[in-house]
């Protein structure tokens, strides 16, 4: 397969991680700029699993995402007297705290040809080789990254309608609303908040182990801030539209070769434009009720309903 | 510990004008501007730009930076926050952080590399030889950041407390639906205001960059988390927080420089940015019963 687009589902596959952890809090009425935090945060721990304690790949990411869930409670703790815009500040705090902190973060062991390996600060963390060491190529790391994601999509969708996930929503859609129907939107936020940490740690975990080195710099807010801008292009009534997002940004940057030195500029433009045209997302709740529509139309039925409008006449497209 | 003093009081002075920028456009137009950096960034590198390549002399360059600040800002917030119906003001941060990545390319853009050099007040003062005769450790762009910051600091107090319009903004400041109710120009003291912060940005912008010698692009991130540092530290909305807060955080990296390297300076704002969030979100001016306008 080309090379190019292994890369490109590769890559968008791992921001992808990013860019659910940012919609799960989305969801809940919550805007964080910390996700790329819970990402180092996976990267690091899933990197020390396989390097220091020589954990296969499985208990890696099992160890990476409880990490990331772990850093998620942190956060929650810290934050839950704030309200919207002292959380997302804080999280942006929190974020850049890590990154400084994983700078000054050094733990170096003997490595198995008895040179050291581990994080080095800012030298950063090298030698997560476990997959090529164990014959992996280009193509099955696409497909271990498409893999997991697809997991964790099923995931997300399965929970968004269980009565959990149906609580997020409404904690997040209206606050005061959810109180009063019995819904606490201070709780919704922080088990958004663990469960966001648990999937962006998990991409790093992945990312770690396709790059093999990773540094303080690679979890910079830029990255944090593309997360997030994709979860709100894309829309918060489906995971899908997160996946919209890196889709249109990836598409801007490979379709957009002309924008070779002006990439930064263009993708803030768009977003500003979308977010102020579009301030729900491409995938907003009314696009889906739409497409789901537009689906159950086209296909075919062995036994068609008769042709009246109305709720009394069996017509469902009014319900959401 | 006690030579650090007085250029943890320069810094923080630096960082006070910083705060008192942000504070002021928070507490007239009740929002927090994440591009409040880029915009500064954005005038440090006009005037640098203007300096290098038009060769303007320095003391006309700093006006210069500080009105591209300024008009910089006017411009952002049109784009983010003047059509505010119906949007979450979180959604309005996001805006600003597109901003902010358009102005940091901007910059780029217009002088590519890592960092540029700064000579402090962008070399008005080079032929002082002041280091002779100050502390250890203080430079002439320390005594230079204490200076300008108590002029500009009183000149926003007079502003603030003997004319007019400063009047109107104190009382949009204190309780917006009475000032409205009153018949104050809202809209004409929030471009005021916004003007103002920006004034302000682009001077502390300067200093700082004054003292640390360069700027970078990533001195837009690195001046907005301060600035929210210092502002959330003393109360978002309240002047004297402010202040006191730009003072705090200024001594507290020099602090953290002196224990921990370059990276102790950087922890030292997120960290006491994440403090105050944890531990009392409405900042010091809590404490005394100040004007303090949080909402955090």
């Amino acid at each position: 397969m080309d090379q190019l687009l292994l890369s490109l589902l590769t890559n968008g596959g791992l921001l992808s991680f990013l860019a659910l952890s940012a919609w799960l809090l989305l969801r809940a009425g919550a805007v964080s700029f910390g996700q790329q935090g819970f990402f180092a945060v996976g990267a690091y721990a899933g990197g020390m699993g396989t390097v220091m304690a020589g954990l296969a790949l499985a208990p890696a990411l099992a160890l990476a995402a409880l990490a990331g869930a772990v850093a998620g409670g942190v956060l929650a703790l810290l934050t839950r007297r704030l309200r919207g815009v002292g959380f997302a500040v804080a999280s942006l705090a929190a974020a850049e705290a890590l990154r400084v902190g994983l700078e000054l973060f050094r733990w170096r062991v003997p490595g198995p040809d008895g040179r050291p390996v581990g994080p080095d600060g800012v030298g950063g963390f090298g030698g997560i080789r476990y997959l090529y060491a164990t014959g992996y190529t280009a193509a099955d790391m696409a497909l271990l990254v498409v893999g997991v994601l697809a997991l964790v999509l099923v995931a997300l969708a399965a929970l968004s309608r269980t009565r959990w996930g149906l609580a997020l929503r409404m904690a997040g859609e209206d606050p005061v609303l959810a109180t009063a129907l019995g819904v606490a939107p201070r709780r919704a936020r922080f088990a958004a908040t663990v469960a966001s940490g648990a999937v962006a740690a998990l991409g790093g975990a992945l990312f770690a182990h396709y790059a093999t080195y990773v540094e303080p710099d690679n979890f910079a807010i830029m990255q944090g801030l593309h997360g997030l801008f994709y979860a709100l292009i894309g829309g918060v009534a489906t995971p899908l539209g997160p996946l919209v997002g890196v889709a249109f940004d990836l598409g801007l940057m490979e379709g957009g070769r002309l924008f070779q030195g002006y990439r930064m500029i263009a993708f803030g433009v768009a977003v500003s434009v979308l977010l102020t045209v579009r301030p729900c997302g491409l995938l907003d709740e009314r696009m889906v009720r739409r497409l789901r529509a537009a689906g159950r139309r086209a296909r075919p039925t062995l036994f068609p309903r008769p042709r009246s409008t109305g709720p009394a006449a069996g017509n469902t497209e009014s319900v959401p | 510990m006690i030579a650090l003093l007085p250029t943890g009081l320069a810094l923080g002075s630096a960082y006070a004008l910083l705060a008192l920028g942000y504070t002021l456009a928070f507490g007239v137009l009740r929002r927090v501007d994440l591009a409040y950096g880029a915009t500064i960034l954005a005038g440090l590198y006009a005037a640098l730009w203007l300096r290098r390549e038009a060769g303007i002399g320095s003391a006309s360059v700093a006006p210069a930076m500080l009105a591209v600040t300024a008009v910089a800002g006017v411009l952002v917030d049109r784009l983010c926050f003047a059509h505010r119906a119906g949007r979450p003001a979180t959604t309005a941060m996001a805006t600003g952080f597109a901003l902010w990545m358009v102005l940091q390319e901007g910059a780029t853009l217009l002088l590519p590399g890592h960092s540029q050099p700064v000579p402090p007040l962008f070399g008005v003062a080079d032929g002082l030889m002041m280091d002779d005769w100050l502390p250890a450790g203080m430079r002439s762009a320390h005594l230079v950041a204490l200076a300008a910051a108590a002029i500009a600091a009183a000149a926003l107090w007079g502003l603030l407390h003997r004319t007019r319009p400063g009047l109107a903004m104190r009382a949009l400041i204190d309780n917006p639906a009475a000032a409205v109710c009153a018949g104050l120009p809202v809209t004409r003291l929030s471009l005021l205001a916004v003007v103002i912060s920006g004034l302000m940005g682009g001077l502390a912008g300067g200093l700082i960059a004054g003292i640390d010698g360069q700027v970078g692009p990533m001195f837009a991130m690195t001046a907005t988390l301060k600035g929210l540092a210092a502002a959330i530290l003393g109360g978002l909305g309240s002047l004297p927080g402010a202040l006191a807060g730009g003072l705090i955080l200024g001594l507290a990296e020099t602090v953290f420089h002196s224990q921990l390297g370059p990276q102790g300076r950087a922890l030292s704002a997120s960290l006491l940015l994440l403090g105050v969030l944890a531990l009392r979100p409405a900042g010091l001016a809590s404490l005394w019963g100040g004007g303090g306008a949080a909402e955090v």
